[in-house]
């Protein structure tokens, strides 16, 4: 009967999923935030904001706090038997690690590996422990060697002991499958003890047949519910001001230091750009056309010095150019229409 | 934990040696294969293993320890992590092969004659470490190599194990495979694929012209049920370790076994878990062991352990069974206590013993049925014992029913084949417990007799009939002939009871569902099958399925129960952002989503707040929103998407 549940229940998660595909137009609301008119936050305003509002069900969260911390002695002979454990469940675990951290392992060795953190390498992370733990200095050619001379340290040293805490093993660049794979025969020696957490929905995905086996792996759950302060601070989204592209702020202040005649060239294209954005097909403004106005307003006299200042601008990743098939050159702004506009009105008002 | 310890240490033992024994019959043909074989093609010898890799490091690790005792070659281990490209395929390769020489050359270099100029090279081989020696080309190394270890006699082959043939990339592998035929004449090389899936593999993998260098071989190794089951004989069927595993915990471990992995080692990861939580949770566990260990440790209870003894249910059953003026004994005083739980320990491995001989018995008679009623496995039996009373399931029935029928005499032999491994078996792992064994035995012998009987007789009656031609005669012998076949449905008859009997005997006494019969049986069977799941097999989406849907599973607070589908406005705000992410379709609109969220919000609110500091409180809300939103995104549920402006597209779907 059981069976004949689980059955049902599988294929309606299979309807399910060609409901949401089925039709490739979505039926959404065309409004955007930019009509909004809400300022965008940026991250110190933000942190300040979320500061302010209160944490709910603070009795409750430490409660579970504290139940998960019963299990702390547990883990250790766990550990020492030669598995590895692995935390899941919603919220952060960082404070939960952090406690374990400075209540168990005050006195051993012990190495934290902020997963979350978007430069992390798996190279700094052997580099870590060859440098500090193992005392080697030298450099290796690659990850492997790395970590084959650890792992013949660790084998001919058994007084050897090593924590690692492991903050989102699933963050965004240990996810890889080489970077998983030498993690892997790291936790598989004996004397390295692994504790690590994941947040993704599809973590678990990573790891193959014998990865799994190396990991060894002891699941816990720990439902923290705590707000994943630090881990998302890293996650750049869409609705806080993003330093990927460029910002208005970053823009003003470097066509701040240019020329005046470099900054109307910069408007011209920008005008353009703007005069065109309901064409979904524009492809940039010619370079030639370009040139043809820039003189027409007396911004430039040759070819030469549009060109050396299109070379500073893009320097500055404030134009793109492209070639189209025909063999032009197109000129574009790659920052969005908003953003130009509060630029141009912004510029307006200086002048 | 000294204990456990040791537990451990011995069970692992047992382990290894069987699969050594398991592996060592396709073992033995291997190197005698490899010795034999002498051709223009490289000799390679596939075996095919069987998808659950991970079992495989020790059957590789064995294969080479035998190679290297019996044939001298020299035997390098690859794997397809470290060979991306051929020039890392040959500097592995080059590496393990000088570090055995120096191995082999260590043991015996006093019978040679060039010592000194090999030790000048093995000990710059030495010296350089992994660096140098990789970086040595193989083009030099190669014949030098060869020339220098010719000297052991007959040319002894260079063997290169491939461990995982499919994760190889087909461009290297051709490209060694080209090479090393090119120099087979001055190096004798045999290959070793390791294949998980089919040997149809090897032809997908290798174009015709590179297979054709190739003088292939079969290897079929055991398959992992196998495996399974004499790991299960070995280890949970025998009265050598006193751990015992329950019937649900038993089912859970089987489960993943056979419907996930494949792996034995898994299921002996899961074996070793059970075993640590047991003695980790179970304050009665210092009693799991040995019989007379177990009686020292009886005597050395404190009185808290007494208490705990009492506390068991089991425990309270036995007493409430008992006459009132034991009970008060039983329950007051520490040292009647002790004695009696020695008594129970004693009766309880008494009762291990009997359980497994009779097991074996009854698999024996099981599995010669038709259609397995009761399984085909011993596995399958021993978990309806120990789930149920065996002899109330309809199985059992229907089992019985078709012994009743299938009474031929090839059955006889059939229940004759029982008893010889039957009595092997008791013979040589119990010291007789039960006389019981043998009654059976003679019982068996007096059928086998009068079946003989029977058959003269039958056969004289046949032979008279064919003499005998008068009606007269012909009357006499048809009664006669009808007497003796009421005769012989007796003595059938006396088959089945005889069974019956056999049934009715052995399991009533001893097949006995443990959880309810035995007193004490908390000590040495651990049955938190939950334990198992949540740590060996654990599932993070549900987890955070329910966290995100219905936090009161994780806050005990009255304001977040929430009857049915609903959800409280009170919730977290990631709970609500969620709820309400759940019913968009593919692709969501933040300005929506944000204005729903603070919709939600503003109600939960509602009552205190102020129209006054409505600005203050929309920036706040929003900034909540960010967060919850980026908390999604962090989980995996949503991701930015350039479809629309503003959008965010969904990556699950349905309702979870």
């Amino acid at each position: 009967l059981a069976k004949k549940y689980k059955e049902d229940k599988m294929s309606n998660l299979v309807e399910e999923y060609f409901e949401a595909h089925s039709s490739s137009k979505v039926l959404t609301s065309d409004r955007t935030l930019q009509k909004l008119r809400k300022k965008k936050l940026n991250q110190q305003t933000l942190h300040d904001l979320l500061r302010k509002a209160p944490l709910a069900y603070d009795a409750e969260i430490k409660m579970l706090n504290q139940q998960h911390e019963n299990l702390f002695s547990k883990w250790m002979l766990q550990l020492h038997l030669g598995f590895n454990i692995v935390l899941y469940g919603l919220g952060s675990k960082r404070d939960l690690l952090e406690k374990f951290r400075t209540s168990v392992l005050k006195d051993s060795v012990h190495l934290v590996v902020n997963g979350y953190f978007p430069s992390i390498t798996i190279r700094s992370i052997l580099s870590s422990i060859t440098e500090e733990v193992l005392d080697h200095v030298g450099t290796f050619r690659s990850p492997p060697d790395q970590l084959e001379f650890i792992i013949k340290r660790f084998k001919e040293d058994s007084s050897l002991e090593l924590y690692i805490l492991i903050h989102n093993l699933d963050g965004q660049m240990l996810r890889g499958e080489k970077s998983q794979q030498i993690l892997a025969q790291l936790s598989s020696l004996p004397s390295i003890y692994f504790i690590a957490s994941i947040d993704h929905i599809n973590a678990p995905l990573m790891w193959d047949q014998a990865k799994l086996s190396l990991y060894n792996w002891l699941w816990y759950e720990t439902t923290t519910f705590g707000p994943y302060v630090e881990e998302t601070s890293y996650e750049n989204s869409f609705l806080v001001q993003q330093s990927g592209s460029l910002a208005l702020s970053s823009l003003t202040h470097v066509l701040h230091s240019l020329t005046l005649n470099a900054r109307g060239i910069f408007r011209l294209l920008a005008q353009y750009q703007l005069e065109n954005k309901d064409n979904p097909s524009y492809p940039g403004l010619p370079f030639q056309d370009f040139y043809q106005q820039c003189r027409e307003a007396f911004l430039v006299n040759s070819d030469l010095t549009l060109r050396a200042q299109l070379t500073e601008f893009r320097d500055h990743k404030l134009i793109r150019t492209k070639r189209g098939t025909d063999g032009v050159e197109y000129l574009l702004i790659p920052v969005d229409d908003g953003t130009l506009t509060d630029f141009l009105e912004k510029e307006d008002e200086a002048v | 934990q000294q204990i456990q310890e040791d537990l451990n240490k011995q069970f692992f033992d047992n382990l290894v040696n069987f699969l050594r024994q398991s592996h060592s019959d396709f073992q033995e043909k291997t190197p005698e294969w490899t010795r034999g074989m002498k051709s223009r093609e490289i000799p390679t010898a596939a075996l095919v293993l069987g998808v659950n890799v991970t079992d495989h490091n020790m059957t590789f690790r064995s294969l080479s320890e035998v190679l290297q005792n019996n044939i001298t070659p020299y035997i390098a281990l690859l794997e397809a992590k470290d060979c991306a490209g051929i020039k890392n395929l040959m500097q592995k390769l080059m590496g393990q092969l000088m570090n055995c020489h120096i191995d082999e050359d260590s043991l015996e270099d006093e019978d040679y004659v060039q010592v000194s100029q090999k030790r000048i090279r093995c000990s710059m081989t030495c010296l350089v470490n992994w660096y140098e020696s990789a970086t040595k080309k193989t083009n030099s190394g190669t014949p030098s190599k060869r020339t220098s270890s010719s000297s052991h006699g007959q040319y002894p082959p260079v063997v290169v194990i491939l461990k995982d043939m499919e994760s190889f990339s087909t461009k290297v592998l051709q490209d060694f495979i080209v090479i090393s035929s090119q120099h087979i004449h001055e190096l004798p090389l045999v290959l070793i694929f390791g294949i998980a899936t089919s040997p149809m593999m090897i032809h997908n993998l290798l174009p015709h012209a590179v297979s054709s260098l190739l003088c292939i071989e079969l290897f079929q190794s055991l398959s992992c049920k196998e495996h399974l089951s004499t790991v299960i004989d070995k280890l949970l069927l025998t009265t050598q370790f006193p751990f015992k595993l329950g019937e649900k915990v038993l089912q859970v471990l089987f489960n993943i076994f056979l419907y996930h992995d494949f792996s034995v080692q898994n299921f002996i990861k899961g074996y070793q878990l059970c075993i640590v939580e047991h003695f980790y949770s179970q304050p009665l566990s210092v009693l799991c062991c040995q019989l007379e260990d177990a009686k020292m440790q009886a005597n050395a209870l404190s009185h808290e352990q007494c208490e705990n003894v009492r506390r068991l249910p089991s425990f309270r059953r036995y007493v409430e069974s008992q006459m009132s003026e034991k009970q008060i004994a039983l329950l007051t005083e520490d040292s009647c206590l002790k004695e009696t739980v020695k008594e129970l320990l004693e009766d309880l491995h008494v009762y291990h013993e009997n359980y497994v001989s009779v097991l074996r018995c009854l698999h024996v008679f099981t599995s010669f049925l038709p259609k397995y009623p009761l399984g085909k496995q011993i596995r399958e039996l021993h978990c309806t014992c120990l789930e149920d009373r065996v002899w109330e399931t309809e199985e059992y029935e229907s089992s019985l029913q078709l012994a009743r029928m299938l009474n031929k005499s090839d059955l006889v032999t059939m229940l004759q084949q029982c008893v010889e491994i039957f009595v092997s078996s008791s013979g040589k792992e119990f010291d007789k417990i039960v006389e019981k064994l043998k009654e059976f035995l003679t019982q068996f012998q007096n059928l086998e007799e009068e079946a003989f009987q029977e058959q003269d007789v039958s056969v004289s009656s046949q032979k008279e009939l064919q003499k005998k031609t008068d009606l007269y005669h012909l009357q006499k012998t048809l009664l006669e002939l009808k007497e003796s076949r009421r005769s012989k449905k007796l003595t059938k008859f006396e088959v089945l009871r005889f069974e019956v009997v056999d049934y009715i005997d052995s399991l009533v006494r001893e097949h006995l569902v443990p959880a309810d019969h035995k007193t004490l049986h908390e000590v040495v069977y651990f049955n938190t099958a939950s334990f198992l799941r949540e740590h060996l097999n654990a599932a993070p989406r549900i987890a955070l399925h329910t966290a995100l849907n219905n936090p009161y599973c994780y806050l005990k607070n009255q304001a977040l129960k929430a009857d049915g589908g609903s959800i409280s406005n009170k919730a977290p705000d990631i709970c609500i952002a969620y709820r309400l992410h759940l019913e968009c379709g593919r692709l969501i609109n933040l300005v929506d989503w944000l204005e729903a969220f603070s919709t939600v919000v503003m109600a939960a609110e509602g009552p205190n707040a102020d129209a006054a500091s409505s600005d203050q409180d929309d920036d706040i809300i929003h900034a909540r929103f960010i967060r919850a939103v980026s908390e999604l995104e962090l989980l995996g549920f949503i991701k930015p998407s350039k479809q629309k402006t503003d959008h965010v597209a969904r990556l699950t779907w349905g309702s979870c």
